[in-house]
């Protein structure tokens, strides 16, 4: 069975930390707990996803940071400084919404000198500032627009201008890439992860994307039912998850019933695999497999495989032909069907319904989960 | 208008300029029969001369309007009224704003009836409310009687039969529409906006300074325009509450109407009520253009 993920923080615990969420819970009068016992640790200059799905109180646990939602129980600290009691307007973050949230009465230049008149910055030095955080986000020359005469991408922007003109401590970003179509989210994800790490400004991204929160985060933090469900890099998250619930959200993954005999060996389809699990508990579990880290090859006898990989015969069922991949759907035991993806290899180079096929995949990408992980 | 057009039931299409016409004509008509007639000859009736006592002639003049407009008492009456309801039209709108705010804020649950508690005035009449406020308001009334009992005022506060009786008459009447008005305007008011202004730094007043007041400027100018125009030609109020001491253009027209039975003078009054409302709408007009 896989540790449980307190114990397997790797990234944060080598630096201090500069956003620190302790014990943050978020209770509300009919009983529903929000979020629940948070231990969040953020290192200076990183960039911490919050991943989940909707409902999960990721965004509530970005609105506790912000002050736009009371935090009645645990602690907030930033820099050294306690701020769970500050009201939003004293705590110094820069906040980008879903929706933008541009003030549709002022121009874009009005918009994002707003910050600086707040904190009483001469006019001379704010119009400077403006036109530097518009061209940050590659908007030079928009200051007179009215944020209803840009597009999507270019409001989120100027958003993201008006949040960082006034030098943040700490950048909140919530789903600021869902509104945008996918081309432009592409574009923009990489824009704010430059910026953010140009900057090194420490900032917390919520998302429901997981490719969002592997491409761009440093630590990503996968919510699930209010509670962290685990917290590492994108490569721990990815790779060894550490519940079946996580496996399944960053990614498809197979999920098969399997028995476990000993050690690191599990039996799947009548075949006993290797995995890589350790000192696994006799009983009952569940394997999962990526679908594109199982090898398809023509059926061979499965004793030439060598022994460093598990390999297990079957039928293609369907075949789904994408472009770069090819989707299979192969039977490896009376009604037991393994997803696998392959990229594509030239014309007329994949496998067809009704083929017996080997499936080969290594031992450390077969994770095995308690039946109530899952 | 759209590419598909309606079609009748023999499957023969309607002419879309036809069926706009056809849509449009009864509210036309009922805006010719009860606005557009009674208008005209209002405006003809204030070009009769009268000899007085109800009698018309049937000779055209101008005396109605050079009679008014030499009158110095007249132009007071302009300036009380139009004070009058500008007084009002603040008065209605500082006490609307926070109800129209915290509607448009509270819970879907609680709204609809929060929203129904606030225009239930309007099911009893201004008459009978007016009525309500003398006896609450009198030098004997319920307000007077108390502070007196409670020995906090030696004599009556002189709360009616005054201009101060009006405001407070008139506000109360006005608060439904003014809230309605508010409330209709405050589409464009999202609490993201007020969030974002706190994350940048802005106290709770500065947000309503900057952010949520001027974003609800259109539901402000349009509460204010319906506000102005029924306190000044509003009469039954300001006749009862002012008991005879606030001299105002409706209260003149009315006494020139059915006391004096001078048809005309109060048709040309009526017609200087007219250019003040015709003068109301355009600032109306070019403010909302300005907003929008």
């Amino acid at each position: 069975m896989q540790q449980p993920a307190e114990n397997r923080q790797t990234t944060p615990a080598a630096q201090p930390a500069f956003l620190s969420l302790r014990g943050v819970t978020k209770r509300y009068p009919n009983g529903f707990v929000a979020v629940d016992d948070l231990h969040i640790d953020v290192p200076k200059g990183s960039l911490l996803g919050l991943l989940g799905p909707s409902g999960c109180g990721k965004t509530t646990t970005l609105r506790m940071v912000a002050g736009l939602v009371p935090i009645e129980e645990g602690h907030l600290v930033v820099d050294g400084q306690e701020l769970s009691a500050a009201p939003p307007h004293r705590r110094d973050i820069g906040l980008v919404f879903q929706n933008y949230a541009l003030f549709p009465h002022m121009t874009v230049g009005e918009n994002v000198a707003f910050g600086l008149e707040m904190r009483g910055v001469p006019r001379s030095e704010i119009r400077a500032r403006v036109d530097e955080a518009l061209e940050m986000v590659r908007l030079p020359g928009y200051r007179d627009r009215k944020p209803r005469e840009m597009s999507g991408g270019q409001q989120q922007r100027v958003s993201l201008a008006r949040a960082l003109v006034i030098r943040p401590r700490l950048l909140l970003l919530d789903e600021p890439l869902s509104n945008l179509d996918a081309k432009l989210r592409d574009e923009m994800r990489v824009e704010i992860r430059e910026i953010q790490q140009r900057l090194g400004i420490t900032s917390v991204f919520v998302t429901h994307d997981q490719v969002e929160a592997l491409t761009m985060c440093d630590v990503v933090g996968v919510m699930n039912k209010g509670r962290l469900a685990q917290l590492g890099s994108p490569d721990d998250i990815y790779e060894r998850p550490a519940s079946m619930f996580v496996a399944e959200f960053v990614g498809r993954i197979n999920k098969l019933p399997c028995e476990i005999v000993a050690g690191d060996r599990v039996r799947l389809a009548g075949t006993v695999c290797r995995s890589a699990a350790h000192d696994l508990p006799e009983g009952r579990g569940i394997a999962a497999i990526r679908p594109h880290r199982i090898h398809l090859t023509a059926a061979r006898d499965p004793n030439l495989v060598g022994n460093s990989t598990n390999a297990v015969k079957g039928i293609v069922r369907t075949v789904t032909y994408i472009g770069d991949i090819v989707q299979y759907d192969v039977e490896i035991a009376e009604g037991v069907l393994l997803k696998i993806e392959q990229h594509t290899q030239g014309s007329g180079l994949h496998h067809n319904t009704g083929d017996e096929v080997l499936c080969e995949w290594a031992p450390r990408d077969m994770l095995i989960f308690g039946r109530d992980d899952a | 208008m759209s590419a598909t057009q309606p079609t009748v039931a023999t499957g023969k299409r309607v002419p879309t300029g036809l069926l706009i016409a056809a849509l449009l004509l009864p509210l036309a008509l009922i805006n010719l029969v009860s606005f557009i007639i009674p208008v005209v000859r209002l405006t003809s009736i204030s070009f009769i001369q009268s000899t007085g006592g109800g009698v018309l002639t049937d000779n055209w003049t101008l005396e109605n309007y050079i009679g008014f407009f030499t009158d110095p008492f007249s132009l007071e009456l302009i300036w009380n009224s139009v004070v009058m309801s500008l007084v009002v039209t603040v008065g209605t709108l500082i006490c609307s704003y926070p109800i129209a705010l915290f509607l448009h804020r509270v819970s879907p649950r609680w709204r609809n009836i929060l929203f129904v508690m606030t225009i239930s005035p309007l099911l009893v009449s201004a008459v009978v409310r007016t009525y309500g406020w003398m006896v609450l308001m009198g030098d004997r009334g319920v307000i007077n009687g108390l502070l007196m009992n409670a020995g906090i005022i030696d004599s009556p506060l002189r709360l009616v039969n005054n201009t101060l009786g009006v405001y407070i008459g008139l506000i109360e009447i006005l608060i439904p529409y003014m809230a309605l008005s508010l409330i209709a305007g405050f589409g464009r008011l999202e609490r993201s906006y007020e969030e974002a202004a706190a994350s940048l730094g802005a106290s709770s007043f500065t947000r309503f300074r900057r952010v949520i007041f001027p974003l609800t400027l259109p539901g402000v100018a349009l509460g204010c325009l319906l506000c102005f125009v029924l306190a000044i030609s509003s009469f039954v109020t300001p006749k009862l509450l002012g008991g005879g001491r606030v001299f105002l253009l409706a209260t003149e027209i009315y006494d020139q109407a059915v006391i004096q039975l001078e048809w005309p003078s109060a048709a040309a009054t009526s017609i200087v009520v007219l250019v003040i409302f015709g003068l109301a709408l355009a600032v109306y007009g070019r403010v909302s253009r300005r907003l929008d």
